[in-house]
């Protein structure tokens, strides 16, 4: 897994996160959420793009970052996660939880 | 999950050689080229086992285990070392400095593999305990760790002896079980309870974390079911109580997905709740396969979850199918791919270049034609033919993950 960050409009922050997220590479994945998030006056967007799957761990740090939201006031929003990470979303229904979006600017928007 | 290793050596060459012999067995491996980047890569994020060079530039192997040997987060990876042929006092001072083990080189990558093997083998159950270790601080010592090492193996016993080895019998139905665990304590649970004569609660989950923590929430939750389940009839209900349970007593680390649910054997009705878990599937003798949709929310992550039941109707023949992920997650072995009608490698992925032919998980269709292919058999003898369809699938009858399975089946 590698990730970098880019500032979209209105100053937005996006994760991009590159592979699959497994095991110990959550851990890192969550920690770079909560950064950002404090870097960002409580607003991110991560990009899942180029992510192919994700194991419970990765779960677990969505988890943990939705709360971690809820706590500090912030939110977190999803950028275009492709088939097998959609289902996992689905199937666990952390989608009705967090909101998924398909282009760089509506999620953005969600964030205005 | 898989285990990393940190593989270290100021040869490139030796550390591609070493990467492409352990990569295949289902290792995730790392390298680092000098001392200082081994140190760096080793606390950044420890890795379950480190191989490493003695004669590097800048900082030799001896002074790298001295140095994690002294940083709480690494102080308990084990190291083998790569020495030279001959020199035995490399060796000696090795195991002083608190190396693990020893390859001398020019090395037999065959011994390479036995090696790692046997050191993960002997330090895994240690590693599942570091959370405790660290709680402990630096009282900790080597009988500390024998003591806790018999904890963890009654632990996993008492665990084993939670779940039913046997599939019960229920009028009218035929019903097949399996658990394949991949460490000692396992994460995949199953139970059946007998509510009334004619009545059967059913649960099969998934605790998600690991080690003892992940056990001991399934001890929790197995418990909290069988008072519950007598309380309350609506399995949505159930697994409501269930999440606000958990919520309340655990870190949000821990949660577990899982289906709840009650056979109701004279009108031969399933009703159940799906919190978060992969959905069953129905079979019916019509060859028609069901996939049952009514999903919740995962089980112990957030106090506002709510929760959904469904009713489904197995008719004379019909087959229930309930699983993992360690199932319908299993990987592609490297034989098996292009010989079948991939799932994943389609236009679906286009554009992901790391979705390589170990990402083609076994998935939910292809469980699906399994169980349409192997209907006829009883209930026990589908769930053997789902695990050999896996084994052909992966090329191993190894699982890096747990797996649990319940198969119904009306007799007809």
């Amino acid at each position: 897994m590698n990730f970098d960050t880019t500032i979209g409009e209105k100053n937005i922050s996006i994760l991009h996160i590159e592979g699959k997220i497994l095991g110990n590479a959550a851990d890192v994945f969550r920690r770079e959420m909560e950064q950002q998030l404090q870097a960002a006056q409580g607003k991110l967007v991560v990009d899942l793009m180029n992510v192919p799957l994700i194991d419970s761990s990765a779960l677990g740090a969505i988890v943990l970052t939705l709360k971690y939201c809820q706590e500090s006031g912030g939110k977190l929003v999803l950028l275009n996660p492709q088939k097998a990470v959609r289902e996992v979303l689905e199937v666990t229904q952390l989608a009705t939880v967090i909101e998924i979006y398909d282009t760089e600017e509506s999620a953005s928007a969600a964030l205005i | 999950m898989a285990e990393t290793i940190l593989v270290v050596d100021d040869d490139l060459d030796i550390l591609e050689l070493l990467r492409m012999n352990l990569e295949p067995d289902g290792y995730e491996v790392r390298t680092a080229s000098d001392g200082k980047q081994a140190v760096e890569a080793a606390t950044l994020d420890p890795p379950d086992l480190i191989l490493l060079d003695v004669m590097m530039p800048h900082k030799d192997g001896f002074q790298v285990i001295e140095e994690l040997k002294n940083i709480e987060e690494t102080k308990t990876v084990p190291v083998i070392l790569l020495t030279a042929r001959g020199q035995t006092e490399d060796k000696v001072q090795g195991l002083d400095a608190g190396a693990d083990d020893y390859i001398t080189k020019p090395f037999d990558l065959r011994e390479v593999t036995a090696r790692v093997k046997a050191v993960l083998g002997r330090t895994r159950p240690i590693k599942y305990m570091n959370p405790l270790m660290r709680a402990m601080g630096s009282g900790f010592n080597e009988a500390g760790v024998q003591q806790l090492a018999g904890h963890l193996q009654a632990a996993a016993a008492i665990q084993k002896k939670l779940l039913p080895e046997q599939a019960p019998s229920f009028q009218g139905f035929d019903v097949g079980i399996l658990l394949q665990s991949s460490m000692s304590v396992s994460g995949d649970f199953y139970d059946f309870i007998p509510l009334s004569e004619t009545r059967v609660g059913i649960v099969l989950g998934d605790v998600k974390g690991n080690g003892i923590p992940a056990a001991l929430l399934m001890v929790m939750i197995r418990t909290a079911l069988r008072l519950l389940c007598r309380e309350a009839d609506d399995p949505a209900s159930i697994l409501k109580r269930i999440n606000d349970l958990v919520v309340r007593d655990t870190d949000a680390t821990l949660f577990a997905t899982m289906i709840y649910g009650v056979m109701d054997t004279v009108t031969s009705t399933f009703t159940y709740s799906n919190g978060g878990h992969c959905y069953p599937l129905h079979r019916k003798r019509t060859g028609v396969i069901d996939v049952l949709k009514t999903g919740s929310m995962l089980v112990g992550a957030f106090e506002e979850a709510t929760f959904a039941s469904n009713t489904c109707l197995l008719a004379p023949g019909d087959i229930v199918v309930f699983y993992t992920d360690g199932i319908t997650e299993t990987n592609a072995g490297d034989d098996s791919v292009g010989n079948e009608n991939s799932l994943v490698g389609s236009e679906d992925v286009k554009g992901q270049q790391n979705a390589t032919s170990s990402d083609v998980f076994y998935g939910q269709d292809r469980l699906a034609a399994c169980i349409s292919e192997n209907a006829i058999l009883s209930a026990s003898a589908l769930c053997e033919a789902i695990v050999e369809d896996l084994a052909r699938f992966s090329g191993s009858t190894q699982t890096h993950d747990d797996r649990a399975l319940v198969v119904i089946k009306r007799n007809t």
